[in-house]
């Protein structure tokens, strides 16, 4: 008998990690590119638009419970320091206060590094007590009556900071990550750049940016007989649910978490946040229901970000284009905390280069910890390689398109694998086809106008193959209706809509007669977190398992009623027809006829393809005007073209893609964290003072997949597609101004005045 | 003090500097307005006071008494939507919805005022409504669409307005 759990490897932000696997009940054939499906590829409307536009989707702010109490933290007023001591009582002889937690109340928990309300300072906006009213002014109030004295100590905002001699140590053991420095190389550097007959060298600078997600970080935590139900506002509802029970000590089975609708994550919501640990903390002290919201200048400041990099890097090639050897060093600062995303991981993987080498130095700085945001480590690693890139073709005066495809690679050359698919080729010819990429190259430039109009492109990759473990199950009720049973999350990404098509393909059901059902742990089978872009290629394939099954046991049900064999029927529009024939029932008849016998699949994901690479990819175009005069950059239009395997849901995927370009648009030219360099204390935590893009933001946008199943990667052919779209947006504007003014730009946002001194240079 | 949300009157008993958000999602437990930066920068919390737009976070309660409130609860039904909402639904102009609400009242205001603008006009009068998943793109092809619905049927948008305050 074969193996039933095996093991397998996944990829999960730029991490490869190996996963246990029981392998499914069937293994259904995929897919084919060309195969006649009637649900999965429409534009079926989104599943919980209904919700959204009449103001019922109740997010985790808006559950109320009766007798709820709201909580309301005090935050650090220094970056570094000491409290020297913190006075509750003014706060708890306030009316309507019900109770306040500090240090010693809370569970022993670090979050990157720092203990729940731990009483040295080490980040501006650290929360230092919490405290529980009737209502969220009261509460609000009372935190700010709180009588608190904190020693301030000299602070680190940031790398270069963090790096001088006489640096004050962020951490105890220091102010570098021990993994400091990451070196990963294959062949050898220095005789590539040996080989080489044209080098260039570039520093890149990216910014701190902010999630600056609508919903801020919160949860509603009910502590009863022993058992807390928490509504949260996570991209995790399994990894939220064992943060918690670890850290309060409970059995899996009496900590409940439920995220129905989320106001985006954009990956900074992957565990139990600050937010829950407080709420059940004190709903366990008081014996109520709590609510913990972050406030907007908590959210700004203490619930992740995308770290700063500096990036130095060198490349070298032969006349003809020919890659001899990249080299990345990098600086990242981390913050207090948090993991090792770092933007040498693309270096590695967008063209043949036999010898490449990334070293990344991890640094802490006395600020809120970095979290993953949307492709971490490759949205910043893209800016630095494809600017590099394009510097090159112009050393080389070469078309920087033609130089990307002169260096193609079919293969994942770290690992010395190939991918499961691979069309960046494609992407490449559609996307410079609608851009009109040789006509607008070709277009005469006029070097002495006050405007001054460029382009430029970059490529992209992702992982977003997903993997096990993942499981579904698939009702259908007596009534002929259909429930998809799975414990993801939909952040907004179209999880819902996209996993009911899944089902209605494989059962043959209408999709309006199927519901999905997401986000509960006591309620359903065990999905991973929504992360990564892999909760279509996780989920899906588990959805498409469970939903067979329960098909045949339709059929075989329907078999008899219809005086046919099992196999001898088929499905469609909920409707089930024995082949060359009029007979005919629907679900709906055949249900009725079962009465109460519940028609129940299962299912789970299967391994991932041995010895095999499963990313998605891309290619990004963008038109630029530049006013030399002020340094004002506008963006006309950006084309698109992505390859992530099968799209299940056009008009969704669609909107992903937009979505992800726009934050593209606001990383290169308007968003940055600011500090004060010499208290580290932030200067701009507000929706106005940092700049996300806006409706008049917005260029003319054409994105597009060329859509060709990959069904090597997993039997539904798809592949992820939330985080790619934004890798290759700043890089390609870059290109493009740099194309305008004639002269490199190394450092994002692009403000006028860093674009004005890019000119002037070059005067 | 009497104030009429969505065609109901309450009798509310807010303090003074209590903001109309806070007495619309606590007290009348109307959540699909939503708080996101409590400051006016970001739109979430639009909603109309006797039909013009206003930000519910920096509108006091008292200052709303015996006026019209509406919010996305009394724009339409689930069985007979406002245009707009069809619309968004239609264009797909939404991911996470949380903006939405706001979207789609700031959309009522602005062609309330101007029934027919050009794409610029709707650029213009919502870019204070922040949408972070960056669902801009179809927000305006979901106004212009309404609007052009409305034109084509010049009743349905005011006898919606007059069956549901």
């Amino acid at each position: 008998m074969a193996k039933r759990f095996v093991t397998t490897k996944v990829e999960i932000e730029g991490r490869e990690e190996t996963k246990t696997v029981e392998l499914p009940s069937r293994n259904p054939a995929p897919w084919q590119d060309d195969a006649e499906l009637h649900v999965v590829g429409q534009r079926v409307p989104r599943a919980d638009a209904l919700e959204k536009v009449t103001g019922q989707a109740r997010y985790t702010a808006d559950v109320q419970l009766p007798g709820m109490l709201h909580a309301a933290l005090r935050r650090a007023p220094v970056a570094r320091g000491r409290v020297t001591s913190l006075d509750l009582a003014p706060a708890l002889a306030m009316p309507g206060v019900r109770g306040a937690i500090v240090m010693d109340d809370a569970p022993d928990v670090k979050l990157d590094g720092v203990r729940l309300f731990d009483r040295t300072i080490h980040y501006a906006n650290q929360p230092l007590a919490a405290v529980c009213a009737d209502s969220l002014e009261i509460a609000t109030r009372a935190a700010q009556a709180i009588v608190l004295t904190v020693e301030a100590e000299a602070a680190v905002a940031d790398a270069e900071q963090a790096l001088a001699p006489d640096a004050p140590r962020v951490r105890s053991s220091g102010n570098l990550h021990r993994a400091s420095p990451r070196i990963i190389a294959r062949g050898d550097v220095d005789a590539g750049f040996r080989d080489a007959e044209v080098t260039i060298e570039r520093e890149y600078r990216t910014p701190v940016a902010l999630h600056t997600a609508l919903e801020p970080h919160g949860a509603v935590a009910d502590w009863s007989a022993g058992r807390v139900t928490v509504w949260e506002s996570t991209q995790g509802i399994f990894n939220t649910r064992a943060d918690l029970a670890d850290a309060f000590g409970l059995p899996l089975t009496s900590v409940r978490v439920i995220k129905n609708y989320m106001g985006g994550g954009f990956g900074a919501k992957n565990g139990a946040s600050f937010a829950a640990y407080t709420a059940v903390a004190l709903s366990r002290k008081l014996g109520r229901p709590v609510r913990c919201i972050f406030d907007r200048e908590g959210e700004q400041t203490d619930a992740g970000n995308r770290p700063a990099t500096i990036q130095h890097v060198r490349i070298g090639a032969k006349r003809d284009g020919t890659l001899t050897a990249i080299s990345v060093d990098a600086t990242i600062a981390l913050g207090i905390g948090g993991w090792l995303g770092g933007p040498g991981r693309i270096y590695h993987e967008l063209y043949r280069c036999a010898n490449v080498r990334s070293a990344e130095t991890f640094v802490f700085t006395n600020t809120g910890a970095m979290a993953s945001f949307r492709a971490p480590g490759h949205v910043e690693g893209a800016f630095g390689l494809e600017c590099a890139m394009d510097a090159l073709a112009r050393e080389l005066g070469m078309d920087p398109l033609e130089l990307r495809r002169r260096n193609y690679v079919d293969r994942d050359q770290d690992k010395n694998r190939p991918y499961s698919a691979k069309h960046l080729d494609e992407c490449y010819r559609a996307g410079a086809e609608r851009f009109g990429w040789d006509a607008t190259r070709r277009r005469r430039r006029d070097e002495t106008s006050r405007i001054r109009r460029g382009v430029g492109m970059a490529s992209l990759t992702w992982g977003g193959g997903g993997g096990p473990p993942a499981y579904a199950t698939v009702r259908i009720n007596p009534d002929g209706t259909i429930e998809v049973l799975t414990g993801a999350q939909d952040l907004g990404t179209g999880a819902r809509t996209v996993m009911a098509q899944i089902a209605a393909e494989a059962l043959g059901a209408k999709v309006e007669d199927v519901r999905t059902v997401l986000g509960d742990t006591e309620r359903l089978p065990f999905a991973s977190n929504s992360w990564g872009s892999i909760t279509t290629a996780s989920v899906g394939p588990a959805v498409r398992v469970a939903a067979e099954e329960a098909r045949d046991s339709l059929f075989e049900a329907a078999a008899g009623m219809l005086g046919a064999n099992a196999d001898d029927l088929e499905s469609r529009d909920s409707e089930i027809h024995v082949k060359q024939s009029d007979r005919c029932l629907r679900f709906d008849e055949v249900c009725e006829k079962l009465g109460d016998v519940m028609i129940i699949g299962q299912g789970s994901r299967g391994p991932n393809p041995e010895r095999t690479a499963l990313s998605a990819f891309g290619a990004q175009f963008a038109e630029v005007e530049v006013d030399v005069e002020t340094g004002q950059v506008r963006v006309l239009r950006i084309v698109a073209a992505h390859d992530s395997g099968r799209i299940i849901n056009p008009t969704l995927a669609e909107s992903q893609l937009e979505g992800g370009i726009i934050q593209g648009v606001g990383y290169a030219l308007y968003e940055a964290r600011v500090l004060d360099r010499a208290s580290a204390l932030p200067l701009n935590p507000t929706m106005h003072d940092y700049k996300v893009p806006t409706l008049a933001d917005v260029p003319e946008i054409d994105a597009f997949f060329v859509g060709i199943a990959d069904v090597v990667a997993n039997h539904t052919g798809a592949k992820g597609l939330a985080e790619p779209p934004i890798i290759g947006v700043a890089p390609a504007i870059a290109n493009a101004v740099a194309d305008a003014i004639g002269a490199d730009v190394t450092e994002i946002p692009l403000t006028p005045w860093r674009v004005l001194a890019s000119v002037q240079r070059e005067r | 003090m009497r104030l009429i949300v969505n065609g109901a009157e309450h009798d509310i008993a807010a303090p003074d500097h209590e903001p109309l958000l806070a007495t619309l999602r606590d007290r009348l437990a109307l959540t699909g307005t939503k708080l996101v930066c409590g400051r006016g920068e970001c739109g979430a919390c639009t909603v109309l006071l006797d039909g013009t737009s206003v930000y519910a976070c920096l509108t006091l309660t008292a200052a709303c008494a015996n006026r019209e409130v509406t919010t996305i609860e009394g724009l339409g039904r689930d069985d007979a939507l406002h245009p707009l909402q069809a619309a968004f639904i239609e264009h797909d102009a939404l991911q996470c919805g949380f903006c939405t609400p706001g979207q789609i009242l700031a959309a009522v205001a602005l062609l309330r005022e101007n029934p027919s603008p050009t794409e610029g006009e709707v650029v213009r009068g919502m870019s204070g409504n922040l949408c972070r998943c960056g669902a801009y793109p179809k927000i305006v092809r979901a106004v212009i669409a309404a609007a052009g619905a409305a034109a084509d049927a010049p009743a349905s948008l005011d006898a919606d307005r007059s069956a549901h305050g």
